[in-house]
């Protein structure tokens, strides 16, 4: 009697099982060759009073894009909408998700649920998304700056296409895809595919990398002031630079100390790293130039605390021949300054002209150290009075709490 | 043991209930919602607009299937332009009244959040055939809740979104003045006010650009405003046009390529902070801040212009205007938008030509 009320009891659990796991249906997506792809909207003018009819920047993605009978899109194999300007810092990981409660997204996959990449030679590519590799046909559509998707829009705002071409995509390859202005003056726009190759050279974990890009619109620097963006936070930025510039980095030895007057680590006072000229047409890839990790004679290997400070001169000009003040923001485009400390939103305290973003370190909970101070491969972007700054970040050990 | 048994059954019971979906029942439209035609004749705010309707008898329209989206210009409006009562709108051509009031209607049901969000000029079709603007400032960079200051062709909506059975209407503080085919030189010319104004950009070449294509803001000076500056008929005709910069003395009504509201500069404040414009008029010298906003103390929307010798920070100011009469702004031509102007910007002794080395 007992055996067979334990196995009534057991065979109603079962039915109360199968009735649970009847519920649960996974579909395991997956693409069989990708390649990586990270999409930026680098097209950054801002609507004012005298560029009122200027289109607001704001674009649907279509990769592969399905067109009904009347030609006009009715799907895409890869969607990513609400495609907004890009945000001045693209982080190692996608972490928008978690920190933000808008549609908008600063880059693609960004925020989208989509398969990214693995870790590839050691390097993070959870900002990359997976795309189908081989030659795919890719559309930037204007859309209007709503929450409604795109596919659900009134048709008449379904057709303003501002780039519809075809890329070709290895499988197993990085790529980043820029959608940039080209020209400020004639407001032709066009795209940038660049390979990376970051995660084919071989770098070292105990240095920090970094190359720059300008991606400026030909013609910005020189136009007139009432069409740029007046955002003072752009500081000696916000007219652009000159189509060729020197870059000299300075490395400071505290974060706590918001000055440019402060202590620098011997050797590392104005040091000429590289030359950036304006590129917005090959999609080679700049070289990286280099910093020691624990530059600081105050970092004891777990730790370090430098800030880094890039200042972009005119060719013929140096920090030491700097005809301006230290607070001039009017500089001719001669002379533009990077601050890169914390997190990039608390500015230096001491009068100067530079315009600010994230260190290029970057500090984690790993291991036992919290925080444990890494060494990261960056890319600075300059396009037209914004600087956007791109971090890649190596794996690293879990916490152990 | 019995026990736990019955446990499982009953909670088998309870997990297959749970997935049963009763039908639901749908809630009954609420019927005593009106529809437009009707809602307006109920109102008394709007007693002036539904004259209107009747007269050009659009209201059995109105009262049709729909969807519409009605912009509906207050009693208030309707006075600021001097009607006051019913009667008034005899005096007024039918055909042309018939063809305002249908530029206020749209065929389609428009409520706030269609609208893009910091959109500007945004534009919709009319019941009328032509194009109304709508702009919407929601957004300020940084802010999280939104202001949503919206306006259709330079009127603000001042009550948003009221439901009706077939379609929605938005309550607008003035009229909406579309001038359709007429561009901004024939529109100058049928009005008295300005024969000064108009014989002075004759008098100096300005005047055959005002039928092409442009777009441009005028703000047109009245007879009265130009004489205290000195400008009447009698000086034009004497005067000698070699002598003067025309672009600055009547060139400085004028604002090239740009079509503007009076509200956009309002609407750029809340998009990012700015509702300045800043420019050089036509001689590269002389240099205007133009910018609108609704200020204390009468919070009526005023634009403002100064005009200054040079653009150096202590240049000279020339003229330093506010003007604040809602009702007679915003008329949208086919080719720009005019303005009235009731102060003079520059007296003929500031706009003398001087010589190359004077300078």
């Amino acid at each position: 009697m007992k055996r067979q009320r334990i196995l009534h009891c057991v065979s109603v659990l079962g039915i109360f099982l199968i009735l649970f796991t009847a519920c649960t249906k996974i579909d395991y997506t997956q693409i069989a060759e990708p390649a990586y792809l990270r999409v930026f909207n680098n097209i950054n003018y801002v609507q004012t009073m005298g560029s009122k009819d200027d289109k607001v920047p704001y674009f649907c993605m279509l990769i592969n894009p399905k067109t009904g009978a009347d030609g006009k899109f009715t799907g895409a194999e890869i969607v990513g909408d609400f495609l907004d300007k890009r945000d001045p810092y693209a982080p190692p990981y996608p972490s928008h998700i978690g920190n933000s409660n808008s549609l908008s997204n600063p880059e693609y996959p960004g925020k989208e649920n989509v398969l990214v990449g693995p870790i590839l030679n050691g390097f993070d590519l959870s900002s990359w998304a997976q795309i189908p590799s081989g030659e795919v046909r890719v559309v930037f559509a204007y859309r209007p700056k709503n929450t409604v998707p795109f596919f659900e829009l009134e048709e008449r705002l379904k057709n303003d296409i501002l780039i519809d071409t075809v890329i070709n995509l290895q499988s197993k390859e990085v790529y980043t895809l820029h959608l940039l202005q080209k020209d400020f003056v004639k407001k032709d726009h066009g795209i940038l595919l660049r390979q990376e190759n970051f995660y084919k050279l071989p770098l070292s974990d105990s240095l920090v990398y970094v190359n720059f890009y300008n991606m400026s619109a030909k013609g910005f620097w020189e136009a007139d002031a009432n069409l740029k963006d007046d955002d003072y936070k752009l500081a000696s930025f916000r007219h652009g630079i000159k189509d060729e510039m020197n870059v000299f980095m300075s490395l400071y030895e505290s974060q706590e100390v918001l000055s440019h007057y402060a202590t620098t680590v011997k050797g590392y006072r104005g040091k000429f790293m590289t030359t950036v000229k304006l590129n917005t047409s090959t999609n080679a890839v700049s070289p990286y130039v280099s910093f020691p990790l624990w530059a600081s004679n105050k970092a004891n290997g777990i730790r370090t605390d430098i800030w880094q400070r890039f200042d972009f001169f005119a060719s013929g000009m140096n920090p030491v021949t700097n005809p301006f003040y230290d607070s001039d923001r009017n500089t001719g485009s001669n002379w533009a300054v990077l601050n890169c400390l914390l997190n990039g939103k608390v500015g230096l305290t001491s009068n100067e002209n530079g315009t600010l973003l994230p260190n290029l370190l970057v500090n984690v909970h790993s291991g036992k150290d919290n925080p444990h101070t890494f060494a990261t491969v960056n890319t600075i972007e300059v396009v037209n009075g914004r600087v956007y700054l791109t971090t890649i970040q190596r794996k690293y050990a879990p916490p152990i709490y | 043991m019995k026990c736990l048994g019955y446990f499982f059954v009953a909670l088998l019971i309870s997990n297959l209930q749970s997935c049963k979906h009763d039908n639901l029942t749908m809630p009954v439209p609420n019927e005593n919602i009106r529809p437009a035609a009707d809602f307006i004749h109920n109102n008394y705010e709007m007693r002036l607009f539904d004259a209107a309707l009747q007269k050009t008898g659009l209201t059995a329209e109105l009262n049709g299937e729909g969807p519409f989206t009605v912009l509906v210009p207050n009693d208030l409006a309707f006075n600021e332009i001097g009607i006051f009562r019913p009667t008034d709108f005899d005096k007024m051509n039918k055909d042309s009244l018939r063809r305002i009031i249908a530029y206020h209607i749209l065929p389609r049901r428009l409520y706030l959040s269609d609208i893009p969000s910091n959109s500007v000029d945004f534009r919709y079709a009319t019941r009328e055939g032509s194009e109304l603007y709508a702009s919407l400032g929601s957004l300020a960079p940084g802010a999280t809740a939104p202001t949503n200051m919206l306006f259709f062709s330079g009127a603000k909506a001042i009550r948003k979104d009221v439901v009706l059975s077939n379609g929605v209407l938005h309550v607008l503080d003035k009229l909406m003045k579309p001038q359709f085919e007429k561009n901004i030189q024939e529109w100058l010319s049928d009005k008295k006010e300005y024969t000064v104004f108009v014989a002075g950009l004759k008098k100096f070449g300005l005047w055959d650009q005002l039928a092409q294509k442009g777009p441009f803001t005028v703000f047109a000076p009245t007879n009265e405003a130009l004489e205290k500056r000195g400008v009447t008929a009698s000086f034009l005709d004497g005067a000698n046009p070699e002598q003067y910069i025309g672009e600055v003395l009547f060139g400085a009504y004028i604002m090239y390529d740009k079509h503007f509201f009076i509200s956009d500069s309002q609407v750029f404040t809340i998009i990012n902070s700015n509702g300045y414009y800043k420019y050089y008029l036509k001689d590269k010298v002389h240099y205007m801040e133009y910018f609108a906003n609704e200020a204390y103390p009468t919070w009526k929307l005023s634009y403002n212009m100064r005009l200054r010798s040079n653009d150096m920070f202590n240049s000279i100011i020339l003229a330093d205007i506010i003007y604040s009469v809602g009702a007679k702004m915003d008329y949208l031509c086919s080719n720009g938008v005019v303005h009235d102007l009731d102060k003079g910007l520059v007296s003929p002794d500031q706009a003398i030509k001087k010589e190359e080395n004077e300078k």
